[in-house]
Formats: structure tokens, sequence, C-alpha cells
């Protein structure tokens, strides 16, 4: 190997390395400090019973907002298997913290009271008029034809502008005819859904805070995800704010298939309802009641809510639906994707059920740190100390790795917490801790393997070769099977054991690295020059290694 | 100006430092065959007997931590948690110092959350502290249950994938060997932990892991080394108890480098961390940590390598030298040169056949004065 390529090796990795520490203080990434080092409760839930899976996602991406609606710094989301564990840093109270992360995806149907748009910017029908059509029998996929022909007819209803969100359809088969698709008096609605494809907007979507309008509320505002209360909630993007009352069903009436489709040219969501007393017939009696725009549903709209959101607002165009329901409006494709997941979800909520939560006082856990990081520094020097004593000038070299190696894995921290929400715990710092010895050791085989050489007589420049080459050997057998260790508890456990693995495979990679890149150029380009000839690092007579001298 | 005394005229710390000595190791496997089956069987007994101390994590329950003070100790604790219904027989109530803060932790089974936000108030108001101020965790034990079952089976799917890989990379004895050594380790760990009640915590799980980690890295690296000098010796009549004592001395310098290295930053959290700052969450874990990796240097060389030793004299290659070693000056120099002579085999063969009983396995070869010469090794 040339001097030149060594040299190049060995400039490329400090570029890199200190290039990626450079980028990241400019752009301010540190680690984050997990909950046992900063404070904080920590809940874990698991689902209990049936569940699928797009109402797991569904309850992840609601803690996720209800979270970050609270302003939490830095919470930690992790969906690990199928447990979600949400780290709250900083919040000390514990039942606020249980109560934020309790979603289950359970989806409310409610009647609506009064709706108000808020700030509309583009003339939305304020009184939207939406189509239920019906299709008459119960089985989805015969349906489909039907309410291709209602939705027909749909369009021919007067409310039916292009801004009108779609209705739940069904015709009920009152008229007798199964494939009747007589063209039900649809009600307009507007549909909760805007037409922008923005995400939830950033007040408070919970519901809990009150909306800019001049909407006048009561002072004590019930619990928006009271099924039992007259409540006040907005749509999932803030545009519109009603009053709904006590739900008269959960979305546990509808089947757990809700697609979306085209229905009559636009986008639209169909579902089938479950039989029985707790399916179709709950949800007729409340169709009817909308449909009849009795005193309690006087807008004659019904709303999809899923955890104090409305997610559609559809009117009803029918007293009574037997197979399925079709929801039509100015749905974009991910509009009306989004609405079929919220169904699904609701139609087989997720029971979560806590299953740990954990509160660290933060003075516990800065104690912590402080004194871990202290001991560890006080730590490091000792094992510097002692390489010093013991390969003398070498040392340098030891110091070097060992602050690149630090390097690369403060910089792979960094990043990971400000990307993907890694977060330093006391499990990592150990296992950083242990991770010197190995990177120590890693020296230690190759400056043994480097002095058998010169003993036995070689040139420095040749033991530091071959000394390299079978040390490389013996450090790869050890790593990998460190790395081995790594990747099976990182894929297979959970909690601190999980981050433990985490950050024991990063420091045995980050020893390959600094030996290969570091190391090797390194010493090879010193055996090459005078500077451990000159000195008597490994206790040889330095004569014996000089060029020519006697073995 | 240089340090040419011959190796027999240096200090024990000279020859250490030159990787000339001459330590026995496979003659005295004996002792450390005992000593580790006796720590063995004491950790053993333990389990067995006393079991273990599981912390919430993993059994399930609900622990509050309240601070202390003159007025509110272990006794009104135990009161407060029993007015709210809670069964305190088998309550762990125990009094933790961090630094020049003690608080009250009392642990029991699995509530509901009615309870343990109730006994939570209660305790926050008998205490004089905010309900803040009162942490609980709780686990439920269906939880604790499921990940203690994760764990132990990427624990059984860690050791057979790295069984696998030592016995690709090295052979079968080895790995058996490793994970042998290693098994005793995290017995040993394990059993600190049952003899002196430390409760077991995922902090204790990781320093478990760790221990086992580096036990099987310190194995790896010694292993290595056997087999290189098996390598090495190949062309002469070694067996395996030489080449063994030949590893050991030759590593003895890297393994204590290597667990001085490992060791000092845990001694220094041990010492500085929960001695001076007042950590406790670290000392158990650090104490476990010490033991764990002091076991780990001394298993690679008491316990790993003579049951290897042993394990590869059943070989025929190795048969006809099994139990014959050499010691002091010879086997020094066979430290030192990396070479050994065959005469002196012969020779030391001979005398070992006289002095014990007539032994079938004195083969004509072993009594040739020049070994045959070695079949041609392949190029790897």
């Amino acid at each position: 190997m040339t001097r030149r390529r060594l040299a190049f090796t060995l400039f490329g990795l400090l570029i890199v390395v200190f290039g990626s520490l450079a980028g990241n203080l400019v752009a301010g990434n540190e680690p984050s400090l997990g909950l046992d080092l900063q404070g904080g409760v920590s809940v874990t839930q698991e689902p209990v019973g049936e569940y699928n899976s797009e109402s797991l996602d569904l309850a992840v991406e609601r803690i996720r907002e209800r979270v970050d609606s609270l302003g939490v710094a830095e919470p930690e989301i992790i969906r690990q298997g199928d447990a979600i564990v949400v780290n709250l840093p900083g919040v000390d109270n514990q039942d606020e913290a249980i109560k934020l992360v309790q979603v289950t995806g359970a989806v409310l149907l409610r009647p609506v009271l009064l709706s108000q748009m808020i700030d509309t910017p583009d003339s939305v029908v304020d009184d939207g008029s939406s189509t239920t059509t019906a299709t008459p029998n119960g089985d989805a996929t015969t349906s489909t034809n039907v309410s291709t022909t209602i939705a027909t007819a749909a369009t021919t209803l007067p409310s039916s502008t292009t801004t009108l969100p779609g209705g739940p359809s069904r015709p009920a088969t009152v008229t007798s005819l199964p494939t009747d698709t007589t063209t039900t008096p649809a009600t307009t609605a507007v549909d909760a859904q805007s037409t922008t494809t923005t995400v939830a907007s950033t007040d408070a979507p919970t519901g809990t805070e009150a909306p800019t309008t001049d909407v006048t509320l009561p002072t004590d505002m019930p619990d928006p995800t009271d099924p039992n209360a007259t409540v006040f909630v907005q749509n999932a993007d803030g545009t519109e704010f009603y009053q709904l009352g006590p739900a008269f069903a959960t979305g546990e009436v509808f089947n757990n298939d809700a697609q979306a489709d085209i229905i009559s040219g636009g986008w639209g969501v169909r579902v089938t309802l479950r039989g029985g007393a707790t399916g179709a017939d709950l949800w007729n009696s409340g169709a009817a009641r909308c449909f009849a725009k009795d005193s309690s549903c006087p807008s004659g709209r019904m709303a999809i809510v899923l955890d104090g959101v409305v997610q559609s607002a559809p009117s009803v165009n029918q007293p009574s639906f037997t197979g399925g329901v079709d929801i039509t409006g100015s749905f974009s494709e991910g509009e009306a994707k989004d609405l079929a997941r919220v169904l699904k979800s609701g139609a087989l909520p997720v029971r979560l059920q806590v299953q740990a939560v954990q509160t660290v006082s933060p003075t516990l856990g800065s104690d912590s740190l402080r004194a871990a990081i202290i001991s560890g520094l006080i730590g490091v020097g000792l094992v510097l100390l002692f390489m010093l004593l013991y390969y003398r000038s070498l040392a340098a070299i030891v110091v070097a790795g060992l602050l690149i190696s630090g390097v690369i894995q403060w910089n792979v921290i960094s990043l990971l917490s400000s990307t993907n929400g890694l977060a330093l715990s006391l499990a990592g710092i150990a296992g950083i801790i242990v991770s010197i010895g190995v990177t120590v050791d890693s020296y230690v085989v190759f400056f043994e393997k480097l002095k058998d050489e010169v003993k036995s007589g070689r040139t420095l420049r040749n033991s530091a070769e071959r000394g390299f080459k079978s040390a490389w050997r013996t450090i790869l057998a050890a790593d990998i099977v460190s790395l081995l260790g790594a990747f099976t508890l990182w894929y297979l456990t959970v909690g601190s054991v999980r981050g433990f693995a985490f950050f024991l495979g990063l420091s045995t990679l980050c020893d390959m690295i600094v030996a290969w890149f570091f190391t090797r150029p390194t010493m090879l380009l010193l055996a090459r020059s005078n500077f451990i000839a000159r000195r008597r690092v490994f206790g040889v007579d330095p004569s014996a290694l000089a060029p020519g001298g006697a073995a | 100006m240089s340090d040419t005394r011959p190796a027999n005229r240096r200090g024990i710390l000279g020859r250490l430092y030159h990787g000339e000595t001459s330590v026995d190791f496979y003659g005295r496997r004996r002792y450390g065959f005992l000593f580790s089956g006796l720590l063995v069987i004491v950790t053993l007994v333990s389990l067995l007997t006393s079991g273990l101390n599981l912390g919430i994590d993993f059994e399930g329950g609900v622990a509050w931590q309240v601070p202390a003070s003159s007025t509110f100790g272990t006794d009104e604790a135990r009161d407060v948690v029993e007015e709210n219904g809670v069964e305190v027989a088998n309550a762990k109530i125990q009094t933790l110092k961090s630094g020049d803060v003690e608080s009250i932790r009392i642990q029991v089974g699995d509530q509901t959350t009615e309870v343990r936000s109730a006994v939570q108030a209660a305790l926050a108001e008998a205490a004089g502290v905010d309900v803040n101020d009162v942490s609980v965790s709780s686990v439920s034990s269906s939880w604790g249950r499921s990940i203690t079952e994760k764990a132990v089976r990427a624990l059984v799917v860690f050791l057979v994938l790295v069984s696998l890989y030592i016995a690709w990379r090295f052979e079968w004895r080895m790995a058996v060997a490793a994970i042998a050594a290693m098994l005793h380790d995290v017995l040993i760990s394990v059993g600190i932990y049952s003899i002196f009640r430390f409760e077991v915590t995922p902090a204790t799980v990781v320093a478990f892991l760790t221990i086992l980690g580096f036990s099987l890295y310190d194995t790896i690296v010694v292993f290595d080394k056997v087999q290189d000098n098996i390598e090495r010796f190949a062309a002469t009549r070694t067996g395996m108890a030489d080449i063994t004592n030949v590893s050991m001395n030759q590593v003895l310098m890297r393994s204590l480098n290597t667990s001085l290295a490992a060791v000092l930053p845990v001694i220094s959290l041990l010492v500085l961390g929960s001695g001076v700052f007042g950590a406790v969450a670290l000392r158990e874990f650090a104490v476990a940590l010490l033991v764990g990796l002091s076991i780990g240097s001394y298993s690679s060389i008491f316990v790993a390598s003579p049951l290897l030793a042993v394990l590869k004299e059943r070989e025929p290659r190795f048969k006809n030298l099994r139990g014959l070693h050499s010691t002091g000056a010879e086997l020094e120099h066979m430290v030192v040169t990396g070479t050994s002579s065959g005469l002196k085999n012969v020779r030391r063969q001979v005398q070992a056949d006289e002095h014990t009983a007539p032994s079938a396995n004195v083969t004509p070869g072993a009594l040739l004065t020049h070994p045959p010469r070695p079949r041609k090794k392949r190029r790897r």
C-alpha cells in the first residue's frame, strides 16, 4: 500500500468525521436525553382484544397529534411491535400524561345541531349539500352498481354543487324496491372535509381550545369525547365548527371494510353496515332522525367524529339504509382514503391498555446524568493514563482513536436525535462507557502483535503491516460477535435493552471504523517514519529496529 | 541503555511486559475448574433457595417514591398505603439515599389506576409534599411477563447465532468452550444479585448483557491466539496443553490490559458516580458490571481455554500427547520463540511414561528421535 493511499485514507476519514461534526454543530443538532436522564413520564400501552392495524396506526397518529398540541419538548413516541411507548420528558403529572395518550381510534356518530364555517376562504356552501343514496341490498359487492346509479341520481340533486361533500347513502328499502335507486330527497350538508389537503390545523385539534369564531361557547366546555354530552368541536382542518348532540352510535355499526372508491365520478367512501341491533338498526334509527330533521338532529347532518374531531359531516339523504353506506362529496383521493381509514379504525377500535407507567423526577435524572458523565470522563482519563504509562508515546494514537470514535458517536446520536427521535438513555451511556474498553482493546491487540513481530526480528515497517493484518482478523472476529448480539437484541426486545443494543452496535461499528480507517493508516505511516524507531515504545532496543541493526 | 537482560533475569513485571511469562495454566486447570465450580454451586444454591429479587418491570406492580422527612418514614408510609386498602404484607418498603435527598420507595403488586392515584395523593399529603413530587411507576404483570419472554427469546436466538458463527469462524469446540465460559460468567453475575438481594431492573439486564458480550469478546480474542498457535505448532509434535499454555502466556498481558481498560471506567462509575455523587441508580449497575467484567476476564483464561484444551485433546491429532506439557524454562522458551523442540517432547513423554503406569498411548511415532515431517499445509 502506497504512502499516498494511506495518507488519503487518513485525511479522508478526518474530513468526513470532522466535517459532519461541523455540520451537526451548525445545524444545532445535539443528542437528546432520554427520560431517565431528564425526568418525565413514560407510558407504555398495548392493544388488547381485537383490533386491526389501521386502528393501531391511527391511534399512534392521534397520540402524536395530541402530544404535539400540548407542546411537550422532544416527545418520543415509539412503536415497539404492537406496543406504543410514549415518553414525555419534562412532564410531571402522571395522570395528565395517561389521559393524553389514551386514544382508541373509536369513532362516534353524532347529530349536528349547529354548524358554523370558520373563515372560509373560498365560497364553500355554508349549508352544504350532500346526497345520501342507498343501495338496497346488504351485500357490498352487489351494491356497487346500484350505488353508481344512485350517485348519478344524486348529481341531479339541486345541492350538488362542485364544492359539495358527499353524504352517506344506502336508500332505505322502505320503498320496498331492493334495487330502487330512486332519487331520495337529498338534504344538503357541508362535508367536514375541506377541499384542502393540509394536515390538521395547528390550533387545538382536540377541541379543548375555543375556536376563533363568533359562536358563543358555554363556559364549562364538556369533554369533546364524551359520547353523552352535547359538545363543541371542529373539523380536522379547523374550517368548520360544530355543536354536536349526544352520539347515537359508534363507528362499530360499520363493518371493517370501509374503502375509498370512485363513486359517481368522484372519490367517496363505501362501507357496509353490520347487521342486527348493534349495526344497521342503530345506524338507521339515527339516520331516520336526521333525515326527518327532528329536534335531535335539526341540520339533517350526521358527523363522523374521531377523538373529538369531526372527520366528515355528511347530510343524510335517506331515512333508512340496508346494505351499506356511500359517502360522497368533494373529496380528494387522499381525503377519501383518510376517511376510509378512520371508518375502518372505528369499526374495530383498538383498546389500548396502559401496561407500564414510569415517572422519573427531573432531579433524580439530572443527578444520574451528571454522575455518569463526570465519572465516565474520569474513567476514560484513568484508562488513558494507564495507556500512557504502558505504551508511552504510542498512547497518543489511542487518545486520537478514542477521540475520533467519540466524535463519530456524537455525530450519529445527534443526527438521529433530531431526525428519528432517538434519545440517549442511561443504558446507552453504559453501553458507551463499556465500549471504551473494547476500543482500547483493539489497540492493545494490535500493539501486542506489533511487539511480537518486532521481537521476532522484523523491521518496524514490516511488523506494522503484519501486525495489523493479524490484529484486524482478531478485531473483526470479536466485533462480529458483538454486532450479532446487538442486532439480535435490538430486533427482538423492547425498552431499555433495545436502547442498549443500539448503542452497543454503534460503538462496535465505530471501533471497526477507527481501526481500519484511522489506526491502520496512522500506524503504517508512522512505522515508515522515525517516530517509533527513535523511541523505546516496545521495550525493545531501538537500535535493533533501525534498518540494518542487529536483531 | 536498553534492557538486554535475558528473560529469566527480568522481574515478574518485566516478563509480563515482554510477554515472557511461563505460567503453567494448563497444569493448574483443576484449580480454576474447582474455583468456578464452587462459585457456580453457590450461585445455584442461592438461586434455588432465595431466587431473584425481581423489580416491578418483570413481575408487574406499582411503586411509589416519596421524599422522606423526619416525620415521614417507612412506618408512616406503610400505614398510608394500608389505609388505602392495599395489601402491605408483601410490600417492599425501603429507604433510598441519593446524595442528600432521602426518599422512601414502596413497592406492591398490580393495582388499579384509581388506587394508584389515591395512594399517590395520600402519600403526598402525609409527607407534606406536592402530589407531583410523589413519583409513581406501574407495570402490568402481563407486560412484565411479555418483556421477560422477549428478552429470553432474544438471548436464545443470540446464543444460537453466536455458536454458529464461532463454529464457522473457528470450530465447534471453541464455540462450546466460549459459550460455557460465557454462561459461567453470567450465572455468577446473576448469583451476586441473588446473594445480595439486589433488585433486578431493566438496567440490570443491560448489565448482564454487557457482561455476556464482553465475556464472548474476550474469549474470542484469546481463542484467536490459540488458533494462531495451533497453526504455528502444526509442524511440530506439540500437545494441546503446550499450545494452550503458550497462548495464555502470550495473551496474558493483553488480557490484563483490556480488563483494566474495561474495568477502570466502571470502577470510576462505582466509586465516583454512586459513592461521591450519590447516584444510587448507578451503584448496582456498576457492581454488576465490575463483577461481570472481572469474571469475564478470569474465565477466558482459567475456564474457556483449559476447557478448550481438554476438548481438543480428544482429537486424534492431539490424543497421544494428552496431558503432557512442559513447564518452567521449556515453556518459557516456547512462549518467547514460538517454536518447540521435538527432542524435548519425546524425552518428556518417555519420562512421563516411566513415572506413570505403562501407558498404551506411547506410539512408535512418539519414540522417534525426530518428528515426522508434517503434511504441507494448504495456503488459506
